[in-house]
């Protein structure tokens, strides 16, 4: 048994470690050949890999540090010829052009896109914008716009006023190449206050409640969102209610903490029942309550008295006839 | 698919009779899937040792490019099984005064002690294969892991196992000559013990034996350790000598019989009893006493087992055997051979079976070895290696500079 002692020498003697792997080439076997070769190979073609990589390392960023106009210019690309448009809207390609306004003769490498996303993005028309270099000569420069839900009157100075569209966020903006007809089947927007903000207005609240409330009448009972003139949102912060005045109605008044849907169709159902009346002039229309409807009609009390008693119906007519048949 | 987390390992054994590869896929460092096989019958290998380069290289090489091609994979390190009659092995220990003050064991305790018990010099033109650690003592007591344990003395011991040098090259070398690695090298007994016993059979005491073509490989488990591995030159290439010699037959018409009639005690009570030579029918064909042929075998196999024992010598204790012998390898597939065995060693003996985890084909006792090795290989690491530690940080130098101040 050996003594104490804190050497701590590796053990003495040789271990099978020690031996020598490595077989000299006549001693290996044709397959062993192919393989050390295939390793060569494929140590040689790494190192070839990373070698080449280094390279492109180092000349990129002596490029980088020394000739940045040379690292630009080293991406094939020519001058501008071409600016392509895509656009979800009405937006032209000569409008964009004219925003965009690139000088002549520049290379497709040398534009600032991010600037000239920011010019375009100042059109409150357009809700996104993305611009692609489309190699060698061509800007891709794709649009989303905003669709208008109603129009506002914007005073500019004495006595001037101009027609600006409001979107559903709220947006206001100059609408720019869209359908007369669309434009005047827009009602107005009323009981708000437009706010300057830089060289446009900032964006009204709740229009989104409104755009809500247009877009179901729209689709649900065209013939009324027709008549509909002026939408008010004097009541809405403090209400909830939206005010419509229509051709034919002086005042609406919505809810907007009910269904859009049952409300359109109350009012739908009221208009009907009233066209039976001798004059069926109504004055106002109330639909915020849950279970009933509050209507006032013009006329003085006797007459409207004496009209409803002999013909308000029940039900409206049209209803009446599909039922008679 | 082979994961991004796992290892492609090769484990190689260039037996006398055959060279078996097994391509392994370790997930994780611990679970093992085989996913290629290829064997080929051996050349150039007398006694588990190369003495034909050429052929044993074309014979291995056949072997790793079948398993390559079946795994789908190219493999790049083996482990490798090593065997032959060149082994040797000796049992070397050392103790240390334990250093603290308060008499705790420290980590360079535990590191003194080992390098010294490691320390013994090797006979010129040896390499050391496994330095095998028994359990730690202190104060007497057997310890798995001394570390902050209170004691005055700490004893351990190791089981070195050595080849010759050149053996050993020549094995490497015939694998480096399909341009692979030598990643571990692994005793062929260790490999089958590994394999066949479970950690409950080694902590009762067992002994495994691995009967080839050329060698017999042997290990003895005590107290869940290794005591005793040894490699003896005579295998079941001895009794088809034997039998050729014994009945004046040719060696190949010995393995035939061998294989047909051999057992490994004698059954046949008739005389008269007789087999045919080759059973063709064929023109030369004879009649031969079965008596013999078993009585011949059967001798030449307790002999084998009786050297095994006298091999063992003292450290074969049977009452320390309580799991019995288990026999694995080529020739342990000898009728009665467990019969032998039990009256050699007074003990139970069966043949090994391999672990559920191993797939039916390659169930078969010439693979044990060769399967061993990955079992070896992977649980190596939490049994006979020391424990890894943490090499002093800059913090300690430090203290250690200004307590030396």
């Amino acid at each position: 048994m050996k003594s104490d002692t804190t050497h701590f020498a590796e053990p003495p003697g040789r271990s099978w470690r020690t031996i020598r792997q490595e077989v000299s080439a006549p001693a290996m076997s044709r397959k062993g050949r192919q393989r050390q070769f295939l390793r060569w190979l494929k140590f040689g073609l790494i190192s070839l890999t990373v070698g080449l990589g280094g390279w492109g390392v180092v000349m990129v960023v002596d490029s980088w540090n020394n000739d940045r106009v040379g690292l630009a210019a080293a991406v094939h690309s020519a001058p501008v010829r071409e600016v392509t448009l895509i656009t979800n809207g009405v937006l032209s390609q000569k409008w964009t052009k004219g925003i965009v306004a690139l000088p002549p003769s520049i290379s497709l490498m040398a534009l600032d896109l991010p600037a000239l996303r920011d010019k375009l993005m100042a059109f409150g028309q357009v809700r996104g914008a993305v611009l692609t270099r489309n190699f060698p000569d061509t800007l891709v420069v794709t649009l989303q716009e905003r669709s208008p839900v109603a129009r506002v009157q914007a005073s500019e100075g004495v006595g001037l006023t101009k027609q600006l569209l409001v979107a559903r966020d709220g947006v206001v903006y100059e609408g720019l190449n869209y359908d007369k007809a669309l434009l005047a089947s827009l009602p107005w927007l009323d009981g708000v206050r437009l706010v300057k903000s830089g060289g446009g207005y900032d964006p009204i609240a709740g229009m989104a409640d409104v755009a809500d409330l247009l877009t179901t009448a729209q689709l649900q009972a065209p013939h009324l969102y027709r008549s509909w003139l002026i939408v008010s949102l004097a009541r809405l912060a403090e209400a909830d209610e939206i005010m419509v005045k229509a051709r034919d109605v002086s005042q609406i008044v919505f809810s907007r903490k009910r269904d859009y849907h049952k409300q359109v169709a109350q009012l739908d159902y009221v208009i009907d029942a009233t066209q039976v009346l001798p004059e069926p002039n109504l004055q106002s229309v109330n639909l915020t309550f849950e279970g009933q409807v509050p209507v006032r009609l013009t006329g003085t009390p006797e007459e409207l008295t004496a009209a409803t008693r002999s013909e308000f119906p029940l039900h409206p007519p049209q209803r009446k006839y599909k039922r008679d048949l | 698919m082979i994961s991004n987390s796992s290892r492609i390992i090769g484990a190689v054994e260039i037996g006398t009779g055959k060279v078996a590869v097994l391509v392994g896929e370790i997930a994780r460092g611990r679970s093992l899937n085989i996913i290629g096989v290829g064997v080929a019958p051996a050349r150039g290998v007398m006694k588990g040792e190369v003495v034909d380069y050429k052929a044993a290289c074309e014979a291995t090489h056949h072997a790793l490019e079948m398993a390559e091609k079946r795994a789908g994979v190219r493999l790049e390190e083996v482990w490798l099984a090593q065997s032959g009659g060149h082994l040797d092995a000796f049992y070397n220990e050392a103790s240390v005064n334990v250093k603290s003050a308060d008499n705790t064991v420290s980590a360079l305790d535990i590191a003194s002690v080992c390098a010294l018990a490691k320390e013994k010099e090797l006979p010129a033109g040896r390499s050391r294969i496994h330095d095998i650690r028994r359990p730690f003592r202190l104060d007497g007591r057997a310890v798995p892991d001394p570390e902050h344990l209170s004691g005055r003395r700490l004893e351990v011991g190791y089981w070195i196992t050595h080849g010759a040098e050149s053996k050993v090259s020549d094995n490497i070398h015939v694998v480096g000559g399909y341009h692979l690695e030598v990643r571990e090298l692994v005793l062929g007994s260790l490999a089958s013990g590994s394999l066949l016993t479970s950690a409950e059979e080694r902590a009762q005491g067992v002994l495994v034996i691995d009967l080839g073509k050329g060698v017999t490989d042997y290990v003895l488990y005590r107290d869940g350790h290794v005591l005793v591995t040894g490699t003896l030159p005579v295998a079941g290439e001895h009794l088809t000598n034997d039998l050729s010699i014994g009945l004046r037959v040719t060696a190949a018409q010995a393995e035939l019989l061998k294989l047909r009639h051999g057992r490994g005690t004698v059954q046949t009570r008739d005389k008269a009893d007789k087999v045919w030579l080759d059973g063709d029918g064929a023109f030369g064909d004879r009649q031969l006493p079965k008596m013999a042929i078993e009585t011949i075998a059967a001798a030449r196999t307790m002999e084998l087992l009786e050297v095994v024992r006298q091999k063992l010598g003292a450290a074969f204790v049977p009452e320390h055997c309580g799991a019995g012998v288990i026999l694995t390898g080529g020739t342990a597939k000898l009728p009665g051979i467990e019969e032998a065995a039990t009256r050699v060693f007074s003990l139970n003996a069966r043949r090994g079976e391999s672990p559920a985890w191993v797939k039916d084909e390659l169930k078969d006792p010439m693979f044990s070895t060769v399967l061993g090795v990955f079992q070896f290989g992977l649980r190596t690491a939490y049994e006979h290696a020391l424990p890894v530690r943490r090499k002093p940080g800059l913090l300690s130098n430090l203290t250690k500079i200004f307590a030396s101040s």
